[in-house]
């Protein structure tokens, strides 16, 4: 399920970023101060992007960071970052990006289940006015929880 | 029935978030479809008839020689669905009864 791998520390609501680096830095951050990943894990990521363009916006708007799980994952979890205001990430079909879903799994399958629920959850209307709105990280969790089966 | 190779930089995320969404519309249209999913350079030893990849990776496979699917948005269910049926349609399956 999304919710056992996307934790109520794991949301940052509102964040200010200039720029998609700083996007996946400080959604990283929020894995790296709870233990899910290393730093070298978020360089990663960003190298990801650098090299191979920005195929992680997967949709309108919506940006999933990842890398490979050989380098600093110590457990499977999902950071969601919500922008103040949305950033570029030159992907010329879905920028801007207003929400940042930074991934980290330990294996192939532990997240299958919660990639599952996400890619339901990003097919609802609801669940972006969900976020948008959003006055604290329980709210996203409730709606989750709600909505996932 | 045809073989599909879903392929991403990791194999981790996008390429299974798109693995995910596709099954999904190979349910529902009964297209005769088996899906797998590696990475870039996992690519030796699959022989797919077709790749599908997010649209900004599928310049990798130009000369794979393979029909090639670039997903722009992937809950762009209506043009994934289309592009699947494109490829079966040019594709002579036996098993594809058309949509």
């Amino acid at each position: 399920m999304l919710s056992d791998v996307l934790k109520k520390e794991y949301i940052k609501l509102n964040a200010e970023c200039k720029d998609w680096i700083e996007a996946i830095k400080t959604a990283g951050q929020v894995l790296i101060d709870n233990g899910v990943v290393t730093e070298e894990y978020v360089e990663e990521a960003i190298k990801g992007v650098k090299e191979l363009g920005p195929y992680i916006v997967i949709t309108k708007g919506v940006a999933l960071p990842h890398a490979t799980n050989k380098i600093g994952v110590n457990k499977t979890g999902i950071a969601l970052l919500t922008l103040k205001n949305p950033v570029e990430f030159g992907n010329v079909d879905n920028d801007p990006v207003y929400y940042v879903f930074m991934l980290a799994t330990t294996d192939m399958d532990s997240h299958l289940a919660a990639l599952s629920n996400l890619s339901d959850l990003l097919a609802k209307q609801e669940f972006f006015e969900v976020m948008k709105n959003a006055k604290d990280a329980q709210s996203v969790i409730d709606y989750i929880k709600a909505n996932e089966n | 029935m045809k073989k599909g190779l879903v392929m991403c930089r990791t194999g981790m995320g996008s390429s299974l978030m798109l693995k995910i969404k596709l099954e999904k519309i190979i349910e529902e249209n009964h297209f005769p479809l088996e899906l797998e999913h590696d990475v870039l350079s996992g690519f030796v030893g699959h022989h797919p008839d077709v790749i599908i990849t997010m649209s900004d990776l599928v310049d990798e496979f130009k000369d794979s020689g393979c029909y090639v699917i670039g997903i722009k948005d992937i809950m762009d269910v209506d043009y994934m669905t289309q592009e699947l049926k494109k490829f079966f349609e040019q594709s002579n399956d036996e098993d594809y009864k058309g949509g």
